[in-house]
């Protein structure tokens, strides 16, 4: 009962969410080809949504996807570093200021991934060197590679021109607020695939969620898949970051909440969490729609804030459970 | 039926076997000191850890299989599950034997079904099947280890420690299901537990300074085993009855 209750308001926020905003729509003027309202709805609105919705897929799946294959709540690509790697890849390539294509990708978005990336491989290669608590020192790491990412975005401030730095923060808060038709479909699809191939490895998923070993046993190339999955998720969270900034929390908290309404083995919960956190991603969006201030909220302010107190009551109820 | 060839392994960094050739064609018991490198051995012939010389199963070396046929051929049960899914059920878990056997990116067909409902029957512990795993018993852990091993319909089976964690009576629940296996599989048995090697009857290879040696029923007489542990030993209370 409950389950359908969450489920229906999710929905119907969604549904209703194109019609939020400073402007309030009429919805004759909507159906009006010619109106400034119809403009409103299908050119900025629509792609707003959908552009957010895909990205709390991504965000969401690939919170899963990490604290699956890590085996612990706490990590993801935004507490492992990778979130502020896309950042400043992405920020170094609007402080040079590219705006050319590569390969009919935006510098900006190769740059983000490219970031995301390199810190995937960084946080591959020197967890070899740590030893039994494994888990818990990569989350360290990734702490430290996060604030070294700060200080060398800082660099890039530092050196940067007061309009290219206007941008910059702008971007370091994380916005949906997309001006066309392109990004939202480019990260629909990258949203399909991501979904798509975590669900292929759902079995592998469940196996390796046991153990390593265990998977390794069954038969599951354990290598192979980790590798190939982590490098979907960080494409897809390149991508997302290059284009929205960096947009934090939403791959903790969604795949929480959706395990706590559905405690079941992972490959049940593909599906159900990335639908929660693109709905999830939605109503944030709404918020800060809603929300009237001199300007628009950025969403990435508004994650954190939830977030941050949600990070907090993780850690303390993990150090419960293992006290007792 | 299971070859070691020059085998040499280490763990941390400390040598455990030293070009061992062993040939494992039936029923082993692998027994010897704490840190003596049994669990190494069994970890090396699943391929869990690196080693040097060659291991061939049925006559083909193990990195050369494919990682779905070396698992048609080999389970390994460890002492202890080490578990982080908090939520997967005794029978989600037991069907992951059928692993293997599925066909990639798809479900676990109407036949893996059936093995794993007639598996948990023929153990017993069928009244077992919506519990999570985390939160069973030792004892009844290792059953759930032994269905799974059983859904994985490998020829040979790895028992590591089986009983380490076990209370008496539970042992010899284990100790009677081991020996029944015997029939269809070939057992791999390491245990320090000598009322259960006792109990399995199986050939015994003692693992000491970097080396195996063999042993059929003599391993169990008392100077025997007083020379190879240094303690002195009554066989006769070996006896499980």
């Amino acid at each position: 009962m409950i389950k359908i209750f969450i489920w229906v308001s999710l929905v119907s926020i969604v549904l209703l969410s194109p019609f939020i905003g400073a402007t309030s729509l009429n919805l004759n003027a909507i159906l009006d080809t010619n109106s400034l309202d119809n403009t409103i709805f299908f050119d900025l609105r629509l792609p707003r949504v959908i552009f957010a919705f895909c990205a709390g897929v991504i965000l969401s799946l690939s919170g899963l996807l990490f604290q699956t294959l890590f085996r612990n709540p706490l990590m993801t690509p935004y507490t492992l570093g990778i979130s502020s790697g896309a950042v400043l890849g992405a920020g170094i390539a609007i402080k040079l200021g590219l705006g050319t294509l590569f390969f009919g990708v935006a510098a900006i978005s190769l740059f983000g991934f490219l970031g995301a990336m390199l810190t995937l491989l960084l946080l591959i290669y020197l967890s070899q060197f740590l030893e039994s608590s494994k888990h818990e020192s990569l989350l360290l790491l990734g702490i430290a590679l996060s604030l070294f990412y700060t200080s060398a975005l800082m660099i890039v401030f530092y050196m940067g021109s007061a309009v290219q730095n206007d941008t910059l923060i702008r971007f370091t808060m994380g916005s949906l607020s997309i001006i066309s038709w392109e990004s939202p479909l480019f990260l629909g699809f990258i949203a399909l695939l991501l979904t798509l191939s975590i669900y292929l490895f759902r079995y592998e998923l469940q196996l390796l969620s046991i153990s390593d070993e265990q998977a390794s046993l069954k038969g599951v190339d354990t290598k192979k898949v980790t590798l190939t999955l982590l490098t979907v998720a960080s494409l897809g969270i390149g991508i997302l970051v290059s284009i929205s900034g960096p947009i934090g929390f939403i791959g903790l908290i969604v795949p929480h909440i959706v395990a706590k309404i559905y405690p079941s083995t992972v490959n049940f919960r593909i599906i159900k969490t990335a639908l929660f956190g693109g709905f999830f991603l939605v109503l944030c969006d709404t918020l800060t729609r809603v929300i009237q201030t001199q300007s628009e909220l950025p969403i990435g302010i508004v994650t954190a804030l939830i977030g941050g107190p949600f990070f907090i009551y993780l850690i303390i109820t993990r150090a419960q459970n293992v006290k007792h | 039926m299971i070859e070691l060839h020059n085998l040499s392994c280490s763990f941390k960094n400390k040598q455990l076997l030293t070009n061992i050739t062993q040939s494992i064609p039936k029923h082993i018991s692998i027994l010897g000191a704490n840190g003596s490198g049994k669990s190494t051995l069994a970890k090396a012939i699943c391929n869990l850890v690196k080693y040097d010389g060659e291991i061939t199963i049925m006559g083909e070396e193990i990195t050369t299989l494919s990682l779905k046929d070396r698992a048609k051929m080999l389970s390994y049960i460890p002492a202890k599950l080490e578990i982080h899914d908090p939520y997967i059920s005794v029978y989600e878990f037991v069907l992951q034997g059928r692993f293997p056997y599925k066909q990639s990116y798809s479900n676990y067909s109407y036949k893996d079904n059936e093995i794993t409902k007639q598996t948990l029957e023929f153990l017993k512990i069928s009244h077992l099947e919506n519990i999570s795993v985390s939160s069973l018993s030792s004892g009844e852990q290792q059953l759930v280890l032994i269905a799974q091993a059983l859904t994985q319909q490998s020829k040979i089976i790895i028992f590591d420690e089986p009983t380490a964690n076990l209370d008496p009576h539970n042992s010899k629940l284990i100790a009677e299901h081991i020996k029944g296996l015997k029939e269809y599989h070939q057992i791999i048995l390491i245990t320090h537990d000598l009322h259960l090697a006792c109990y399995i009857d199986s050939p015994v290879l003692f693992l000491k300074d970097k080396q195996l040696s063999y042993y059929e029923k003599e391993f169990f007489d008392d100077d025997v085993l007083q020379k190879l542990y240094g303690v002195n030993f009554h066989s006769m209370a070996l006896q499980y009855d």
